[in-house]
């Protein structure tokens, strides 16, 4: 039947020009990468979602593109990497003849010491993680001294006497900032109520606006997060109900300036610029190492249009505690269980 | 707050997080009733929210953003009945890289169109419409009349699709196509075009579906913003068995499990978060365990038809 084989030689086509596109659309990126020297500093980032998520991620891509800069390293990045892609990621840059890879998150920490130990002349390191070996570090932020004065701000605006915060993956770098919040509302105000909630999820921004309006439902009217693109969604949602929010990892008022007060600010550029410079002085040494915010790495936001409509005790309690928490004299307690269940 | 409070608002946010599963679950029973397997239901909800979001951004009118919204899923979805209808190939595999492409292909224009920075890019939001006297019912009043009009228009889909089903000629001929094509082909329907049809019905409503989360919602679009929303509607559709009142009920529940579970976390009850998230898929398994045996799937749901083969 010559229609029949017609019919047939028009899929055939069709199949062969869709796979021509498909096989485009694979090569494309690949194509598109620039071959860089060889003997610069090779330097790789996994994240754990997108490098544009206004937060977390965003942070620690600028990190890299300011080392870039400042040490004309090459650099890679790995966005929306899994838990259980983890160890993947690292092996794959490090057979590459990645001389330093970072794993942006405390899920990473494990995965890195597992293969630094396969690749004992590159340098692994874990932003936020607890594991370490030879020639794997981690690199933990003091997140909780700027969620503590979180807390403290928080307390000192709500007016319901409840207070919400909304947490990504119930894990120790995000619970420690959830405490730290608790016990920063109750110095201010130990009769306030912390609702806490963790959504299992950084990147459901949805989710995370579902999550604050059910603690707005129960009467909190200051909200904050740590929910990385999540908490775009508890800002969202604070913005929605006319209430206030503080936000996460960098100065967030741009997202709803009328809403969010100040923000808890994470400098991982000058963590990462610090670890590149350690490869590159033959000085990186493995270990768990702090760094807050006498280091630089952690600050919290200016108030913007709210300076006039904080309390003048909270914002002289806070500036005091910054100092001392600077000068060493004063600890934020670092919990890593949520002391509500 | 009072309990009755408290129950109001829950039920409310159940409906609210239900919408979009609704509506994708709802178009997607069409599909499969022409015979149609689409479990690249994910990418006409991504489409959708991404398309609706580029044109409400750019316009700043919610109008145009749910057209919008509507040709973006009717673009993922009739791309996938070209694949599996015209051309015949598998339909599953079809979907799951419709999946992957939509993942791919809206992150990449949102970057080119707004790099990366750390501003957000905005959209307006459809606003909450109480309806006058019917939103003051207790309980029951907030929760189904001062929602906003995607989720009206869900309401709206499920009548019309009880009526499409039951009472229509179009309706018994899309049965006809999905479980027999051949006896369907015989008496003069066209499966091709009825199976276009059905995939035109499953974009548009996966594309309201989609618009329902960017600009019903948040009011911006990020990376991958539909997070699976487009797998929970297929299992709505599974529990539901393709019925449009079953397939609603379905996704009330799904999302009254999802508004739960913050709710019994923020009370403090000394129970490991991980175990309130685990709420809708528990829900789900148990629903599940208990109609096993009774599906009814139409018997050639993800067969691709060719009329010169008997």
């Amino acid at each position: 039947m010559p229609e029949h084989n017609v019919f047939h030689r028009r899929i055939e086509m069709k199949r062969i020009l869709l796979a021509a596109l498909i096989a485009l659309c694979a090569l494309a990126p690949a194509l598109a990468q620039s071959a860089g020297s060889a003997k610069a500093l090779k330097v790789a980032l996994i994240l754990s979602g997108p490098a544009n998520d206004q937060g977390w991620n965003a942070v620690a891509l600028q990190g890299l593109k300011d080392a870039e800069a400042k040490f004309g390293i090459k650099s890679a990045y790995s966005e929306n990497v899994g838990i259980a892609d983890g160890e993947a990621a690292f092996m794959d840059y490090a057979s590459q003849g990645y001389d330093l890879v970072i794993g942006h998150g405390f899920q990473y920490g494990d995965p890195a010491v597992a293969v630094a130990k396969k690749f004992p002349k590159a340098k692994f390191m874990a932003i936020e993680a607890s594991s370490s070996s030879a020639n794997a570090a981690s690199y933990v932020i003091g997140c909780e001294q700027a969620g503590y004065l979180m807390g403290i701000l928080a307390a000192s605006l709500s007016k319901t006497g409840t207070i919400g915060f909304v947490g990504g993956i119930e894990q120790p770098s995000i619970v420690k900032i959830g405490e730290a919040y608790k016990l920063g509302a109750k110095a201010y105000n130990p009769a306030i109520k912390v609702l806490d909630v963790y959504i299992g999820s950084f990147t459901d921004v949805n989710l995370g606006k579902e999550a604050a309006l059910a603690l707005a439902d129960k009467g909190a009217d200051v909200l904050a997060h740590s929910a990385n693109q999540a908490g775009t969604g508890v800002i969202k949602a604070a913005e929605e109900r006319g209430l206030l929010a503080t936000g996460d990892s960098w100065d967030q008022s741009v997202i709803a300036p009328k809403t969010v007060v100040c923000s808890t600010v994470y400098n991982v550029p000058v963590l990462v610029t610090i670890a590149v410079d350690k490869v590159r002085s033959g000085s990186f040494a493995g270990g768990v190492f702090n760094m807050g915010m006498k280091e630089g790495v952690v600050d919290i936001a200016p108030y913007h249009d709210f300076e006039a409509k904080i309390p003048a005790k909270a914002k002289a309690m806070i500036a005091d505690l910054k100092k001392k928490i600077t000068a060493g004299a004063f600890t934020v307690p670092v919990i890593a269980k949520p002391t509500s269940r | 707050m009072s309990s009755l409070g408290e129950l109001s608002t829950f039920a409310a946010a159940s409906v609210r997080m239900a919408t979009p599963l609704a509506l994708a679950g709802l178009g997607e029973a069409y599909s499969e009733r022409s015979g149609i397997l689409n479990i690249g239901l994910e990418s006409i909800i991504l489409s959708g929210a991404f398309c609706g979001f580029m044109a409400a951004n750019a316009t700043m009118s919610l109008a145009l953003g749910v057209l919008a919204g509507v040709a973006g899923g009717l673009l993922m979805s009739l791309l996938h009945a070209y694949l599996s209808v015209s051309c015949r190939a598998d339909q599953t595999i079809a979907g799951l890289a419709l999946n992957f492409l939509a993942a791919g292909l809206t992150s990449y224009a949102f970057l080119l169109r707004f790099g990366k920075s750390t501003d957000l890019p905005r959209c307006p939001v459809a606003p909450p419409i109480a309806i006058p006297v019917l939103s003051d019912i207790p309980l029951l009043g907030p929760a189904l009349f001062d929602q906003n009009a995607f989720a009206y228009a869900s309401f709206a889909t499920v009548a019309l699709s009880v009526l499409v089903f039951r009472r229509s000629e179009w309706g018994l001929s899309l049965c006809a196509v999905g479980e027999s094509p051949q006896a369907a082909d015989s008496v003069g329907l066209s499966v091709e075009r009825t199976r276009y049809a059905a995939a035109a019905v499953n974009g548009a409503l996966g594309g309201l579906a989609g618009a329902a989360i960017t600009l019903g919602s948040l009011g911006f679009f990020m990376e991958n913003v539909s997070s699976g929303k487009g797998y929970i509607a297929l299992v709505a559709v599974i529990l539901g068995r393709r019925q449009p009142l079953g397939v609603f009920a379905a996704a009330l529940l799904l999302g009254a499990a999802d508004a739960l579970q913050f709710r019994a976390q923020a009370m403090g009850l000394g129970i490991p978060s991980q175990a309130f998230i685990m709420f809708p898929y528990v829900a789900t398994v148990l629903v599940l365990l208990f109609s096993i045996g009774k599906g009814s799937e139409p018997a050639a749901l993800g067969k691709s038809f060719d009329r010169s083969r008997r």
